[in-house]
């Protein structure tokens, strides 16, 4: 900071401090809530030094140069006129070459740091060194969301990126749609994610604490409002968060809100939501999840009732919601469920849900009360409670088509199926007993249905080659399970 | 014998006007100072739209979490703010003077093809009013000026927004790519006797070297706009990664492009502070030849720099490294011309009138755009800077501070050979000043805004975010612009009524426009002048000082020159009646409805696209018979032939 202040700047004439005045005023208000000047990180360090370095640079030329100006200015200014010309002078080429080659040296001084610094973070985020331990996330950009996922951790979460202090990690950065830039001023600069490219960049934190973060590249109706937070914890605590995120949610009570609210969103949420990456399958099936539901949606953007979207298990950890732009508490989480549009204008829910769009889908008051007590809900149990286990099926013995009959509305199923003829995003399912023997030559009706679940795209009915059906179910059901469902959908009249 | 049997029998249902008023007149013409005039009044107008655009924006943004516009609204205003003062305001303000000045600069009656030159300012027009159509149909382009693929495409554009960008860009292109061909041969070809090239103004040598970067860079947009069409009509996959296609391929096309463009835009200004620097000093351009050897190789090598508008996109160390050096390489031809500029000031006689002002006021805010411009040139720094408000500050200082700073310049320089009349000199200052605090007052808080983390392209910030007070001046700034602006409507107005009226040379000046009358007859001269000298009339004006230039060292001779009134008889005095030129001789080509018919079908065809199959086929008959006509129509009527 104080170089900003140097001493050269003040023994200037009274108009160039007068143009300078803000470039001093400057350095006292760089402070907002995701300052690039106040870092946290060693990357960002580095990358601010090297501006103040040519910042300084730059100053001391457009002293000199705009002195240079305004003395010649003031001093050969004509009043009235002058019949003489004054000495018509056409050039002098020994000063040519003289401001020629001045830049140069000023060029060199800056061009030399920076190629080291090119080449150094480059190799890892603190001293050029190449980290023995790196960290690897992926973080995804979505229209208008981020999405982090721990590969080998089995976690995978949305909006909130939790980080390790002093420790190198190496983000992928990747993007299912169209291209957004990577950015925690606090923490390093910005770095592109690119649709089909595989980019990445160092960070590290060098404190803990919550820093802010913001997508650089317009991407968007909403691009204004694509934001995250990174929260920067000791080692332990970063344990602490990662075994929370893989343990299951505690269970609502029965009867109580939150209870019917996890049934209203398996009904009406979970086709875009996950909510149970807790679940290692599901966590490890989450991107293939997210894009196949992606593809449903480019398939017929105007009317498709799905797409990809932010993965809601242990939501309420979460400080904020809305891709980090607005505190999460049941008001505005109400508000958001309410009219998303009130919140964050271009949000994909309310273009693309079906509680928005389709009438007679919409969620009563009540519902959406249910629901925000669900959401609300959804915390790690403690360490030492009971794991629940997974699902109402044994997975031995008979089929229970009681069984399916719940996991049909637990799973996900009954937010794009309905158990009569309509079609909700998927046809609905009365009478598919009569129809699934008969549609793909060769299979029977429970191998037919049982390939639909497992594997969507084998066979589309009215053709293509991309189900809008996400492909994940075969990893998140466990065989017993996938019995008592094929068992419950061959039974509905 | 059987070309004039087509020529008899094309239908022509629209007599060519022959006088030279009214507005058919207007309409018809291929005269360069009226097309000149037609582009100068049309970007102005266009002026106006993108400052409102942009003033908009500032009142949204002047709140952190304000609401008066949707974030969609914003995304217009801002694609269509940028677009609009790159591609319809200050191209086609340096067109304007392009086709004034480059004729009179280099002692030509006309351009080398008038009527293609109606062709480009029509063709221009139409691409800018098709451009601006989206709004009625609320999808104006949204995307951004740059319309980064592949956001531009697929599921993620629907409607027609970017189509009015992608062929309303099209549109443009062609309009500027006819009128840099044009230039190109006029410049080439048509330079009095005696004006080698390094006997040319700086202004024109300046124009040269922009119609050379229009005509290698509009090929390359060109390419790009017809492949992202592809891919929005057609499905084709240029930059659609689900199909192996490259969305940082548009990028690399877009920049190779814009990159260049940048240097379309600052150049031409550049050129007219050449001349104007001179004039209110009274001394020849310091250190011409380093000016124009500067100015070339400023546009060379800004075909290679164009990745560092991509530092971001993970280019790898080696090729960031080296489109960082090659930015910085840059600065020195820069740095090049700044100090001539100021060694052309250094010594001279300063009359700081308001063109002078615009003139010094291009240079210090150039250095600071240019400044800036190289704190980011590092890569390491770029990162934190890309994307910010800081580059809004940065290439504002230079297109705003510069090119339009240097187009006013040339507004106040210029006027007095255009209309015969000086603008207000007071309101001029008052203008000028307004606009130097104003835009000091909107551009230089944007550089610690984007240092303190505020990103561009944002309809709104939070609250807590400590933005708003900067914010807030900002927005005063711009509405004190907008003020500036006012005071230049009331100049045009007032002295178009009642201004003073200026003789042929009022400024004492050094170029050849100014050995003709005020304004200029439409044969500009009556006999082509015989160059001898770079700046030939202060040469045939102040023989003396420039017979000492070649025998002394002129860094120690005075030179007592003969007062510039001796000279007036060499400013031959035309009579109204004469102005036509028919008196000398001098025969001058028709009007021709042609350029106009093929200029609006162009866009007509383009726009039609997006629209009915039956549309496009009327529109594509409008184009062809704009062509054909034009194709036989001759110069002049058969029997106007003497």
């Amino acid at each position: 900071m104080n170089l900003f202040r140097s001493s050269l700047l003040r023994r200037r004439s009274v108009l160039l401090l007068a143009i300078l005045t803000p470039a001093l005023l400057s350095a006292c208000i760089l402070d907002s809530n995701q300052s690039p000047f106040k870092t946290a990180g060693p990357v960002a360090e580095d990358q601010k030094n090297i501006f103040i370095f040519i910042f300084v640079i730059a100053v001391v030329v457009f002293v000199i140069v705009e002195a240079a100006l305004l003395y010649s200015i003031l001093k050969f200014r004509q009043k009235g006129t002058a019949a003489r010309p004054p000495n018509q002078v056409h050039g002098n080429t020994r000063l040519e070459i003289g401001w020629s080659l001045a830049p140069i040296v000023f060029l060199v001084a800056i061009a030399v740091p920076t190629l080291i610094m090119i080449i150094d973070q480059d190799r890892g985020p603190l001293d050029g060194r190449v980290p023995d331990n790196p960290l690897v996330i992926n973080a995804v950009g979505h229209q208008w969301w981020f999405e982090f996922e721990y590969p080998g951790e089995d976690v995978i979460t949305a909006n909130e990126l939790h980080i390790p202090v002093d420790r190198a990690v190496d983000v992928r950065l990747l993007s299912d749609d169209v291209i957004h830039s990577f950015w925690i001023p606090q923490i390093a600069g910005k770095v592109d994610m690119i649709p089909g490219q595989g980019n990445s960049m160092w960070i590290q934190a060098s404190e803990t604490g919550t820093f802010l973060g913001q997508c650089a590249e317009f991407c968007g109706e909403a691009h204004a409002n694509m934001r995250f937070r990174v929260a920067a914890h000791t080692a332990e605590d970063y344990q602490a968060w990662l075994d929370g995120m893989r343990r299951a949610p505690v269970t609502p009570e029965p009867g109580s809100d939150a209870a019917a609210g996890q049934l209203v969103f398996a009904q009406n949420c979970s086709t875009c939501h996950t909510n149970n990456s807790y679940k290692p399958a599901v966590a490890r099936a989450e991107r293939d999840t997210q894009i196949a539901r992606q593809n449903g949606f480019k398939a017929d953007p105007e009317n498709a009732r799905i797409i990809s979207a932010p993965n809601l298990t242990h939501l309420a950890l979460r400080t904020h919601f809305a891709a980090g732009i607005e505190e999460l508490n049941a008001d505005t989480l109400k508000q958001w469920i309410i009219d998303p549009d009130d919140i964050k204008k271009g949000n994909r829910m309310s273009k693309q849900a079906a509680i928005y769009n389709v009438p007679g889908s919409e969620l009563s008051t009540a519902e959406v009360d249910q629901l925000v007590a669900y959401l609300l809900s959804l915390t790690p149990a403690a360490a030492d409670a009971v794991v629940e286990v997974e699902g109402p099926g044994s997975g031995s013995g008979e089929p229970s088509a009681a069984n399916g009959e719940t996991l049909f509305a637990t799973v996900g199923c009954s937010g794009c199926h309905s158990t009569g003829t309509n079609t909700l995003v998927g046809p609905g399912f009365s009478g598919l007993s009569d129809r699934a023997g008969s549609t793909v030559e060769g299979q029977s009706a429970e191998e037919y249905v049982r390939e639909s679940i497992m594997k969507p795209n084998a066979f589309i009915v009215g053709g293509g080659t991309v189900s809008a059906m996400p492909s994940t179910f075969g990893a998140q059901l466990e065989d017993g399970e996938v019995d008592d469902l094929v068992a419950y959908l061959l039974s509905i009249e | 014998m059987a070309q004039e049997a087509v020529i008899s029998k094309f239908p022509n249902p629209f007599p060519r006007p022959k006088g030279y008023s009214g507005i058919w007149s207007w309409i018809t013409t291929v005269d360069h100072k009226r097309i000149g005039t037609m582009y100068g009044m049309t970007a102005f107008m266009f002026f106006l739209v993108g400052g409102i655009e942009a003033l908009i924006m500032r009142l949204q943004l002047a709140r952190a979490d304000n609401d008066l516009v949707s974030p969609e609204v914003f995304n217009q205003l801002f694609t269509m703010h940028g677009t609009t003062m790159i591609f319809l305001v200050v191209m086609p303000l340096s067109a304007a003077f392009f086709n004034w000045m480059i004729p009179l600069l280099i002692g030509a009656r006309d351009v080398a093809f008038p009527r293609l030159n109606a062709f480009s300012y029509w063709t221009f027009l139409a691409g800018g009013l098709l451009m601006n159509l989206g709004f009625a149909f609320n999808s104006a382009p949204n995307a951004g000026w740059f319309g980064y693929a592949n956001l531009t495409e697929g599921a993620y554009s629907l409607g027609n927004n970017t189509d009015f960008w992608v062929i309303g860009l099209q549109v443009l292109g062609i309009a500027s790519l006819a009128a840099a061909f044009n230039f190109l041969v006029t410049i080439i070809n048509m330079r009095a006797p005696g004006m080698s090239f390094m006997k040319m103004p700086v202004f024109v040598w300046m124009a040269l070297i922009v119609q050379i970067l229009l005509v290698l860079a509009f090929p390359v947009i060109t390419v790009a706009l017809i492949e992202l069409q592809f891919d929005r009509l057609y499905l084709t996959n240029f930059f659609n990664p689900d199909a192996g296609g490259e969305p940082v391929y548009w990028q690399h096309m877009f920049w190779l492009f814009g990159h260049p463009e940048v240097y379309i835009l600052i150049l031409p200004a550049m050129g007219i502070v050449s001349e104007v620097l001179p004039v209110f000093s009274r001394k020849p351009l310091f250190g011409y030849p380093f000016v124009v050897f500067a100015g070339a190789s400023i546009a060379f090598m800004g075909f290679f720099v164009w990745s560092h508008h991509m530092f971001t996109t993970g280019l790898g160390p080696a090729a960031t490294s080296a489109f960082a050096l090659s930015t910085m390489a840059i600065a020195v031809p820069t740095g090049i011309k700044i100090f001539n500029w100021i060694g052309t000031v250094w010594g001279g006689q300063v009359r700081l009138n308001s063109a002078m002002l615009f003139s010094l006021a291009f240079v210090a805010l150039f250095i600071v755009g240019g400044l800036s411009g190289v704190t980011h040139a590092s890569p390491p720094t770029d990162a934190q800077q890309q994307d910010t408000y800081y580059i809004v500050a940065h290439f504002h200082y230079v297109l705003f501070g510069g090119s339009l700073f240097g187009l006013f310049s040339g507004v106040y320089y210029w006027w007095p050979k255009i209309t015969g009349k000086y603008l207000s000199e007071k309101l001029g200052k008052v203008h000028f000043w307004l606009m130097f605090i104003g835009m000091n007052l909107t551009f230089f808080p944007m550089h610690w805004l984007g240092l303190d983390g505020m990103p561009r392209r944002i309809f709104t910030y939070s609250a807590d975010s400590g933005w708003e007070r900067t914010n807030e001046w900002v927005t005063v700034g711009a509405f004190i612009i907008a003020l500036s602006i006012v005071v230049f409507i009331v100049n045009f107005f007032k002295t178009s009524r009642s201004g003073e009226v200026a003789g042929a040379d009022p400024w004492d000046a050094r170029t050849l426009e100014w050995s003709i009358p005020s304004p200029v007859p439409v044969y500009n001269f009556v006999n082509i002048p015989q160059v001898e000298t770079l700046d030939d009339w202060w040469a045939k004006k102040y023989p003396e000082t420039v017979a000492h230039e070649e025998s002394h060292d002129s860094d120690t001779e005075q030179v007592a020159p003969a007062g510039a009134e001796d000279l007036q008889p060499l400013v031959p005095k035309v009579s109204p009646e004469e102005r036509l030129g028919e008196d000398h001789g001098i025969h001058l080509p028709d009007g021709s409805y042609y350029p106009l018919i093929a200029g609006f079908g162009l866009a007509f065809f383009g726009g039609s696209l997006m629209s009915a199959w039956w549309l496009t086929l009327i529109a594509g008959l409008v184009m062809f018979y704009g062509t054909l006509g034009w194709i036989f129509e001759p110069v002049n009527d058969p029997e106007d032939h003497h």
